[in-house]
């Protein structure tokens, strides 16, 4: 791993349960506001019903040809790119002239299960062929790089999910490289009765509001949304006049190689994917004012983070924002790692929503109250299935 | 910078292995795909090799895709002759099209036929798209960052342009960098649909006015390294990638293309509008049907033809259309560069090129 | 109602894909997970959703998994006990 030069955020934008921008979703986090409620858009004939994080407003920007035509997933991720591209001050018209790639990472949005679709196929009904054209049309990479007509790399990252730390890792390599000057790089995912009866199957949701490294914790609640940030080399910033919000300092991924589903009890890839990102961004824990945890509040993944924070980050303020968003799984990363930029920016962290009593075996607890840091760096990391381990240090210092 | 090739693996409806591949190269035996499930004839993949490294036993909870992906997997570790490895050197990206797309149905079979309470967890982790690369890292115990890709026709080169990043950040000493894709009985039953009933199952890539594709399934994994193995088959040298439209320079007349021409006529039109008039070209898709990852099967092709010294005829079914020369009997590659050209349904391109290591 | 506790075996060997096992393999009192049948937390779960789809007997979580799969025995037990007659 060699160390790496730091890479600019010159926009940031977001979308979740909590707002639908960036700025309203720091409002929301800041007044420990949360609500997580039954689903809406499906029902499930499950006995107990588990409250998710569902984005009920309109989604903006995004208009009624896009509505029929892309996946919910898709229209997250344009809603969210266009807020980022807006922050950072780029005109779209200009960027079709430029070398700009579009990293996305997405779990429910690559995958092909239009229910209604199978269920008409199963029962021989000839059904119409439109969900398979969304579906093909839907990737969402391709979709912004086409709605901005882009002629950079596109890469749609499945890695569940870590894939929005991911695309945004690896869309900073770009901007390192010089493949790219501009990378628009995020995650975005839909709430789904897929994915929500699929959580429940594995028993590790909870019937009631998350609670994120709390004693009691029983398990996730899912949540939809997209978070993205315009990545820019110096270059590209000097000659639109324009300055970094903040850096990627370095990127860290590694694997537990250990269990489908379960995170390695003693967090071997965690800890793996944070000395390489350490390595890359020549930052070690001192330098780390606060870390957004991965914090699904499962028994397992709260355990084995707690395990490393424990271990590397002693002391250091660490929160989970999953209470005010729910696990929106590809676009996890991608919305922690704006919220962190927002949060450097602001001098101050949220409370970790849903804790209250601490885990004696843990032995650590997030920030119960807002707080403000000092501090100029920060970690957020991502634990997926599959077993695998993402990181990013995201830092302020040079603003 | 080069990017060594020291190892492949491949699995397809023409067989297991590289030998049952530079078989159908070398002799031309035509590949027949099979209906077996109503919809549409499909190449199905021969994984009769993956038993060779992991006993049934090991398998039980492992679907269909995540078996592909082994299989490739294990082979090209195996011809790179690294039966035990650098495990925290080593990554893993995997690039699929439609991902484990049997498992998501299969997942939803068990919610409509039993209920929503009777879905199966099984089932569901192994529909997540990263679950074969996950299979992959616990079964090989590989501990460097894994990625997985979902970009339909255009999976393989982003997934290199991420491979070739690592290895120049020296994340990692070598990737082992494959892509999958299954046939499963909804892409069928999607053929049917919108191209009829293929009564003629014969592919015939590059005849502009029939639609001929027939899919395919399968596993090409490479193990890439900055370093040159003794085995090394070349070097990856570039990675092109773009909108055929705005395709500025033109491509050299030197290389010898390989075309993932695939009978699927609205993405086929698109070589005429990059690849330069009179250039040696020639296409192989016929041997494991069309498959969004289709690039990596080209890309095995490409490696040994580099290795043997030879450009190997294409198979009978493939038109040969006046502006492209193709080569009548297999012969001596003269050329420094072999470059595998894909194009997508709405116009994007690849360009992988390959060469000697030199 | 008595549960078949060889039919019980043959549901969870189709149903877990335990390919070389047979139900004389399965010792009544034996413990399920920890034992010799290689099952680990997955199949714990799925092992609910099996439950559930053959005897319609739910496991409401896993502390009650935890009693119900100590055994065959025991699970043939809680599938008695908890199904409505």
């Amino acid at each position: 791993m060699n160390r790496g030069a730091p890479v600019a955020i010159s926009g940031a934008g977001c979308l979740s349960a909590s707002g639908e921008s960036l700025m309203q979703n720091m409002k929301t986090l800041f007044q420990g506001k949360r609500n997580p409620d039954r689903p809406e858009a499906f029902s499930s004939s499950h006995p107990v019903t588990y409250p998710v994080f569902e984005i009920r407003y309109p989604l903006p920007g995004i208009n009624d040809g896009q509505k029929k035509s892309l996946s919910r997933t898709a229209q997250l991720g344009l809603a969210a790119a266009a807020e980022a591209i807006k922050d950072a001050g780029l005109d779209p018209d200009a960027m079709s002239g430029l070398r700009v790639g579009v990293c996305m990472g997405t779990t429910v949005g690559s995958t092909m299960n239009d229910e209604q679709f199978y269920r008409d196929f199963k029962n021989m009904l000839e059904p119409d062929m439109f969900a398979i054209s969304r579906y093909l049309n839907s990737n969402p990479s391709s979709v912004i790089s086409k709605e901005y007509s882009l002629k950079g790399p596109c890469q749609t990252i499945v890695n569940a999910c870590s894939s929005g730390t991911d695309a945004i890792g690896i869309g900073a390599s770009w901007i390192r490289s010089g493949i790219c000057d501009i990378v628009i790089a995020g995650g975005a995912d839909e709430l789904s009765r897929i994915s929500y009866n699929g959580f429940i199957s594995l028993m590790i949701t909870d019937p009631d509001p998350c609670r994120p490294f709390d004693r009691n914790r029983k398990g996730l609640n899912l949540g939809e949304g997209a978070g993205v940030v315009v990545l820019e080399s110096e270059y590209s910033l000097k000659r639109r006049n324009k300055k970094a919000k903040a850096f990627v300092l370095g990127y860290g991924s590694a694997s537990d190689g250990y269990h489908l589903t379960a995170p390695h009890p003693e967090g071997r890839g965690l800890k793996r994917a944070i000395a390489d990102a350490f390595v890359e961004s020549g930052k070690k824990a001192g330098d780390i004012g606060f870390i957004n945890a991965h914090g699904t509040a499962t028994p397992e993944n709260d355990m084995a983070e707690a395990r490393v924070l424990k271990e590397i980050f002693n002391g250091i303020p660490f929160l989970s924002t999953k209470g005010y968003t729910g696990h929106t799984l590809g676009a996890a990363g991608a919305i922690e790692a704006v919220y962190t930029v927002a949060s450097l920016e602001a001098g101050r962290i949220p409370a970790s929503a849903g804790f209250s009593e601490i885990d004696p075996e843990a032995g650590i607890s997030p920030v119960t109250e807002n707080m403000g840091i000092t501090g100029k760096t920060a970690l957020s990391e991502s634990l997926a299935f599959g077993g695998q381990n993402a990181v990013l240090i995201l830092s302020t210092e040079g603003i | 910078m080069k990017i060594f090739i020291n190892g492949t693996g491949i699995a397809g409806g023409f067989g297991c292995g590289s030998n049952a591949l530079l078989n159908r190269l070398r002799t031309g035996a035509t590949c027949e795909p099979s209906s077996q499930d109503g919809y549409y004839p499909a190449f199905y993949a021969d994984i009769s090799s993956l038993y060779d490294f992991v006993p049934k036993k090991a398998l039980r909870r492992i679907d269909h895709f995540s078996q592909l992906a082994l299989t490739g997997a294990y082979l090209a570790l195996n011809d790179a002759g690294q039966d035990s490895f650098d495990k925290m050197a080593t990554g893993l990206i995997l690039c699929s099209g439609y991902g484990s797309a049997k498992t998501t149905f299969s997942f939803l079979d068990s919610i409509i036929d039993s209920g929503d309470n009777c879905a199966s967890p099984t089932l569901f982790s192994n529909s997540v798209h990263n679950a074969a690369a996950g299979h992959i890292s616990m079964m090989l115990g590989i501990e460097g960052p894994c990625l997985t890709i979902s970009q339909f026709e255009m999976s393989v080169s982003s997934g290199l342009l991420s491979a070739i990043q690592w290895l120049c950040e020296e994340r990692v000493g070598q990737v082992l960098f494959g892509a999958v894709d299954e046939y499963f009985d909804v892409l069928g039953y999607c053929y049917k649909r919108w191209y009829g009933s293929n009564g003629n199952i014969s592919m015939s890539p590059l005849a502009a006015e029939i639609q001929s594709a027939v899919p395919g399934e399968g596993a090409a994994f490479f193990l890439l390294s900055r370093d040159k193995s003794a085995n090394c088959y070349g070097a990856v040298t570039s990675v092109n990638t773009g909108i055929v439209k705005d395709l500025k320079d033109n491509l050299s007349e030197d290389s010898f293309y390989i075309l993932n021409a695939d009978g699927h006529i609205e993405c086929d039109r698109y070589y005429s509008e990059i690849i330069p008039e009179g250039s040696l070209v020639s296409c192989y898709t016929p041997y494991y049907g069309s498959i969004p990852v289709g690039s990596a099967f080209d890309m095995v092709i490409a490696v040994i033809s580099l290795r043997e010294g030879r450009i190997f005829p294409a198979p009978v079914t493939v038109r040969r259309p006046d502006n492209y020369r193709f080569q009548g009997q297999d012969c001596t590659l003269n050329q420094e560069n072999i470059s595998c050209v894909k194009t997508g349904i709405k116009g994007e391109f690849s360009i992988i090129t390959l060469s000697h290591t030199g | 109602m008595t549960i078949n506790v060889e039919e019980l075996k043959k549901i969870i060997i189709k149903e877990l894909f335990l390919e070389d096992i047979t139900p004389g393999d399965i010792d009544d009192n034996a413990p399920l997970f920890g034992g010799g049948l290689g099952l680990d937390s997955l199949d714990a779960v799925e092992l609910v959703v099996i439950i559930q789809k053959h005897f319609n007997v739910e496991i409401k979580d896993m502390d009650e998994g935890r009693v119900a799969f100590e055994s065959i025995k025991s699970l043939a037990s809680f599938i008695e006990g908890h199904t409505k007659s």
